[in-house]
């Protein structure tokens, strides 16, 4: 079984008169990179809080690295590095000094902030006090800052928020480069499944401080077929044929659509149907998109 | 872990204005009596011609409470939004870093603004006696560090209420409010009875019973102090 970095059992947070996360259980796996998705306001930034101490839980348990975070709060923040929702800096300061008021607090060495500055390609604005900066160089900053202590974990929220393509694009590539170049676990939430897909391994999907859905987005992508449509000379007459043989399926737009099924029957039904005459123009497989699913689970909140 | 947390606020403080602050407060103390003696300083000078050093020192202890309170105040306030501008506790505290010895810093970070402030106001008013004439040889050296620290000492807990008040809430509007509240109520401090606070430095000083009011102060600066740490450790951070 492969090690969890993160495990969360029956977690609830309570609000005076509203529930922000209910009976969550997270697992994430090291090495991976998490997507942990959901509308605004669905409890994932609460989630994070927790997982770093910043809030307390009104119930369940939250282990890191096998640890638990109540009893061994400063071992685990030690080895994670975080970004929560927007960036965290003083403004009056150049992102060298930034980062020194970290180190100081850590104790590193002073040549890791050239270094973790390098990594999120800031080198040359280092010292320019950070007022100064646009919102993708506060965000590469924040994780920086994150990267610091050289974590075995990272928890970045939002990360993407309120950038431009272009910065969208270079946190990606920071973030995918994370488990490949430096073995670290990343967890990182967002509101945009589009965003998250082209990183994620394994996705978790929360809505109303629930668990949706929590698998990988091979997965995710495999529920995304949901039939095929077939275009042949003479419809009609091939629904019949394709009901004889067991598939279920209706007309519509001149135009055969059936429901999924294994490769061996679809073989088997566009071999009986050249057999019997029929010309087949197209085989189409009709896929939802993964935002549909995630719409679809977001707001019907059923488990697929 | 506390003096690693103390040593990034120092840095954080930098170009904030704290220092400035700290600065003003002592030395335009001295400034305004300068003015006062300077103004009428003949008549001034006749009055208290038995003992000038000691008329000096009287005119400036009544200022001292206001200025002690105004300056926690203020210096709280600007440490406080410090990391509450743009909500860097989030990134602070997920540091690993316990928030005894983040809170602890804090308070230890405002208490020695405070020393320096004290210090500069025995300097500055040593300095004033001096440019007044009142002569080196008469200077009551002793005195002169009493007026700077026994006070401070007293006001213990209103910079523990104060830091407690400002670190909590991000409105700071809300803690200056307070404590500039405070400080004019204090003016009017000889008023009061003896166990209130605001009352505490001037008694510290001028009192019969000096070191029952330090004491007091330092006790109920550490149980203020104590509660506002109790406090910190477990609110929830957004």
């Amino acid at each position: 079984m492969t090690e969890l970095v993160i495990q969360t059992k029956g977690l609830y947070k309570i609000y005076k008169n509203r529930a922000a996360v209910v009976d969550l259980n997270l697992e994430i796996a090291r090495g991976d990179i998490y997507g942990f998705l959901g509308p605004n306001g669905a409890g994932k930034t609460t989630t994070i809080r927790m997982l770093l101490g910043l809030i307390q839980p009104t119930r369940g348990a939250i282990h890191l690295f096998g640890k638990d975070l109540k009893r061994e709060k400063m071992n685990i923040l030690q080895r994670t590095g975080s970004l929560v929702e927007y960036p965290s800096y003083y403004g009056h300061l150049t992102a060298i000094e930034n980062l020194e008021a970290i180190r100081r607090i850590t104790s590193g060495p002073k040549s890791r902030i050239a270094e973790v500055l390098e990594i999120v390609s800031l080198t040359k604005e280092a010292k320019r006090p950070v007022k100064g900066y646009s919102l993708g160089m506060k965000q590469r900053l924040g994780i920086a800052a994150a990267l610091f202590n050289n974590p075995e974990l990272l928890i970045l929220d939002e990360p993407t928020n309120g950038l431009d393509p272009s910065g969208i694009h270079e946190i990606r590539e920071l973030i995918k480069n994370m488990p490949r170049q430096y073995g670290i676990t990343v967890l990182v939430s967002s509101h945009l499944l589009g965003e998250v897909e082209q990183m994620a391994d394994k996705v978790g999907i929360i809505r109303d401080g629930r668990m949706v859905f929590q698998d990988t987005i091979d997965h995710l992508v495999s529920t995304a077929s949901s039939g095929f449509r077939l275009s042949v000379s003479e419809p009609e007459a091939a629904l019949g044929l394709a009901l004889d043989l067991g598939c279920q399926g209706v007309l519509r737009d001149h135009m055969l659509e059936l429901e999924n099924m294994q490769d061996a029957k679809v073989a088997l039904l566009v071999k009986r149907l050249v057999e019997n005459q029929h010309a087949v123009y197209r085989v189409e497989e009709q896929r939802r998109s993964l935002e549909d699913i995630f719409m679809q689970i977001v707001r019907e909140g059923s488990r697929i | 872990m506390m003096f690693r947390a103390l040593s990034a606020d120092w840095l954080k403080i930098r170009g904030k204005g704290i220092w400035f602050l700290a600065a003003l407060g002592p030395i335009g103390l001295a400034a305004m009596q300068g003015l006062n003696f300077g103004l009428r300083y003949d008549y001034l000078m006749k009055t208290y011609a038995a003992d000038p050093w000691g008329g000096l020192l009287e005119n400036v202890t009544f200022f001292v409470p206001i200025a002690l309170f105004l300056g926690i105040t203020l210096i709280c306030s600007l440490m406080a939004n410090v990391e509450h501008q743009l909500s860097s506790w989030k990134q602070l505290l997920a540091l690993p870093i316990s928030r005894t010895a983040v809170f602890s810093a804090k308070f230890v970070q405002a208490f020695l603004i405070l020393c320096v402030s004290c210090i500069l106001l025995t300097v500055s008013v040593a300095v004033l006696g001096m440019l007044l004439g009142m002569g080196a040889d008469r200077m009551p050296y002793m005195d002169l560090i009493r007026i700077g620290f026994l006070p401070m000492f007293a006001a213990l807990p209103v910079l523990a209420f104060q830091l407690w008040l400002s670190l909590t809430l991000k409105n700071q509007g809300i803690s200056s409010a307070i404590g500039i509240t405070a400080s004019v109520v204090s003016m009017f401090a000889m008023e009061f009875p003896d166990w209130v606070p605001l009352k505490w430095p001037l008694l510290a000083y001028i009192g019969p019973e000096k070191a029952t009011f330090i004491g007091a102060g330092l006790l109920l600066g550490a149980v203020i102090a104590a509660a506002g740490l109790i406090h910190f450790n477990r609110k929830d951070v957004d």
